[in-house]
């Protein structure tokens, strides 16, 4: 007998999908991570517009990543037309990503995946009986805005990186504030991990997974690099920006009507756990510390293990980002102009990591300099073949078939992944068209 | 006084307008305090089912049939709409050639497969249901969202500007980046209320507010053809996140 678990209408998530399972004899017979955004055809939109606008634009494909679409975009672009940016752009680029990405996991661990965890179902629910988790949760989330407002310009869709630099630099009064509240958040960092390490245990399905993350060149960061690393079975490999393609190639799966994409056959994740699995050894002393506090143990087959990761990175974030803006403090910023940007033919493709994961931009420009083929490959449609493989596992490694307890477990799976379903739209609409 | 019944959706968009909401940290409780949210899909798994609402909060444009059907559900629901954001005020970056030849881009971007998509080109939501308030901005600003929720609590119409960027530009005691560069800034056509966020910070006004009713168009068209810019580049950049003025009736 078929048993169908749908969940219809996915919440506490960024965009619109849903689940579907249908149970056969107790193993999931089909598995589909469905995705109903509709398809604003941006890549195609931006065709014969000038460099200068490409950004702005394409940081429009999701709000949350919209430092990480803005400044891969400006990667790409900047790697087409040859540009040499500072180290102080390439310093606050990065500082910048940081300000995403501690905004993005408070969001995530707070407000969307630790109601889950508690039995509520909203953060504004829990704050009725946690009001001070709650408080600390939105604390650490206005820090990462204040960093993206102080260096990108707005909180969402930054204006004030450009072309080869920023249009303004952030001033010393703004960079004092922020290490004020940097300082306060180191506090609040450790109070997240004890909160979260009190967390009952989410422990759904087990997998040899495989993982892909930038290499990063330097410390452990977002921004800077060129170069994937693909974990699996205790190997590593590395693919260039360039060949990305290699990483998306996508096999027709008969179960689900869908093409995914694969590594050697393979599903893969990308996002914090990925990062932390490729580059433990990168992550500040407190960072290491808080691992150890929340027991994320690696290599980690757990997709659960997404949230202790992004909690990790929160405070490697903050620490790493106090140094940042200390070193700034003191060695005064350098009032420098954007580089200067000579449109022309060319191609260029820019790897980063934004909060979610692994985010590609692939662009070629034409002689005169307006674009003419543009290429985005977001971390929630590289990571759908595998939330569809963990949705899968859970059912069948599940003991217990009890239609509710599973839609929850299934939710919870989904959720660990942060999925950013208006970025995911473009691949993923390929998916289920068949 | 009973709290109003609030739903805040989404359309199809990049959920910014929402997350602006979900930024007010230091307000949020007080307004779910103020407010009986009963739908909120991106921050709660516990929705109104259908309940009436005394205002819906709707972000995104309408580009499925399923979008469609959802904002024509959500305005029988409520009392009133207020569309939250350039997407749903005028269509957005989504609705920037509304001519494309839309098949073809389908194809081009999702393959074969393309054809069957559930697509429509992007309108605003006013282009499918009335409209009571209309908010923009890409996203929303904080403050004007903050103040049009105290307004609407006491009963009063929120006050929003319909002069252009230009004008908080000159507040703001800023260089006018259209006599000092070369480039276009698109503050004379486009409406403030964002405290002329990008020209404060020495880059021009992209237009993602949308247009400003009492911006004076021939005079602005005039200039930026003086500064010897092709036509058809400033009509694209002012077309990037609304139609231009005229160019719906």
């Amino acid at each position: 007998m078929t048993t169908r678990i749908t969940v219809e209408h996915l919440a506490r998530v960024e965009g619109h999908g849903g689940i579907t399972v249908e149970l056969d004899g107790g193993r999931a017979a089909a598995v589909r991570f469905d995705i109903f955004e509709g398809a604003r055809l941006l890549e195609g939109l931006v065709r014969g517009r000038c460099a200068e606008d490409i950004s702005q634009i394409l940081s429009r494909i999701c709000a949350i990543c919209s430092v990480s679409h803005s400044l891969t975009s400006l990667k790409a672009t900047e790697l087409a037309f040859e540009v040499q940016v500072s180290p102080q752009t390439d310093l606050l680029r990065d500082l910048l990503y940081r300000g995403e990405t501690i905004q993005s996991h408070a969001l995530h661990l707070f407000c969307l995946a630790a109601p889950d965890y508690l039995g509520y179902p909203s953060a504004i629910a829990l704050a009725a009986d946690h009001p001070d988790a709650v408080r600390l949760g939105l604390r650490l989330k206005k820090l990462g805005n204040s960093m993206q407002e102080a260096i990108g310009g707005r909180a969402v869709h930054p204006v004030n990186a450009v072309l080869g630099g920023f249009g303004r630099l952030p001033s010393e009064d703004q960079l004092i504030a922020l290490r004020t509240g940097l300082l306060q958040a180191m506090g609040d960092c450790q109070t997240t991990i004890d909160l979260l390490a009190s967390l009952p245990a989410a422990d759904f399905c087990r997998s040899e997974t495989v993982f892909a993350a930038m290499r990063s060149p330097g410390d452990y960061g977002y921004y800077l690099g060129d170069e994937v690393v693909v974990l699996s079975n205790g190997t590593r490999e590395t693919i260039q920006a360039a060949g990305y393609r290699s990483l998306t190639g996508e096999r027709a799966v008969p179960h689900s009507h869908a093409k995914h994409s694969m590594f050697n056959g393979k599903p893969f994740m990308v996002g914090a756990l990925a990062r932390v699995m490729s580059n433990p050894e990168g992550l500040t002393p407190r960072a290491a510390e808080a691992m150890r506090k929340l027991g994320l143990t690696l290599p980690s087959g757990n997709p659960m293990d997404n949230n202790k990761a992004q909690a990790v990175e929160l405070v490697h974030d903050v620490e790493y980002s106090l140094g940042i803006v200390e070193r700034l403090l003191r060695e005064g910023l350098a009032q420098e102009r954007p580089a200067a940007v000579r449109p022309r033919a060319g191609a260029g493709t820019a790897i980063t990591e934004a909060p979610r994961g692994l985010l590609i931009h692939s662009y070629t420009y034409d002689d005169e300099g307006k674009i003419a083929a543009a290429d985005v490959i977001t971390p929630t449609a590289l990571n759908a073949a595998s939330i569809e493989n963990h949705l899968r596992l859970a059912v069948d490694q599940s003991q217990d078939q009890d239609v509710p307890a599973l839609r929850k477990k299934l939710e919870m799976i989904a959720r660990a992944y942060d999925p950013c379903i208006s970025c995911s739209v473009h691949v993923i609409q390929k998916l289920h068209a068949t | 006084m009973s709290k109003p019944s609030v739903g805040i959706f989404g359309l199809t968009g990049c959920a910014g307008d929402q997350l602006v909401i979900l930024n007010c940290e230091d307000q949020l409780l007080d307004i779910a305090n103020a407010l009986n949210i009963r739908d909120f899909l991106m921050a709660s798994s516990d929705n109104g089912a259908g309940c009436d609402l005394d205002l819906a909060l709707v972000e995104g444009a309408v580009l499925t049939k399923r979008d469609e059907a959802a904002l024509k559900r959500i305005r029988e629901r409520s009392k009133l709409l207020m569309a939250l954001g350039t997407c749903a005020v005028w269509g957005g970056v989504a609705a920037m050639d509304r001519d494309a030849d839309r098949p073809k881009l389908l194809g081009d971007i999702y393959g074969g497969l393309g054809a069957g998509y559930d697509s429509l080109p992007a309108r605003a939501l006013r282009e499918v249901v009335q409209v009571d308030l209309n908010i923009t901005g890409c996203p929303i600003e904080k403050e004007q969202f903050l103040s049009a929720v105290a307004n609407l609590l006491n009963g009063d119409p929120p006050l929003l500007p319909s002069y252009p960027v230009c004008a908080e530009c000159k507040m703001r005691e800023n260089n006018c980046l259209l006599i000092e560069k070369s480039g276009l800034c698109c503050g004379p056509l486009t409406v403030a209320g964002c405290d002329a966020r990008c020209p404060g910070l020495g880059v021009p006004c992209v237009g993602c507010r949308g247009p400003a009713d009492d911006a004076n168009v021939a005079s602005a068209m005039a200039m930026f053809q003086g500064k010897s810019v092709p036509r058809e580049k400033i009509a694209a950049k002012l077309r990037t996140f609304a139609p231009m003025p005229g160019d719906r009736s």
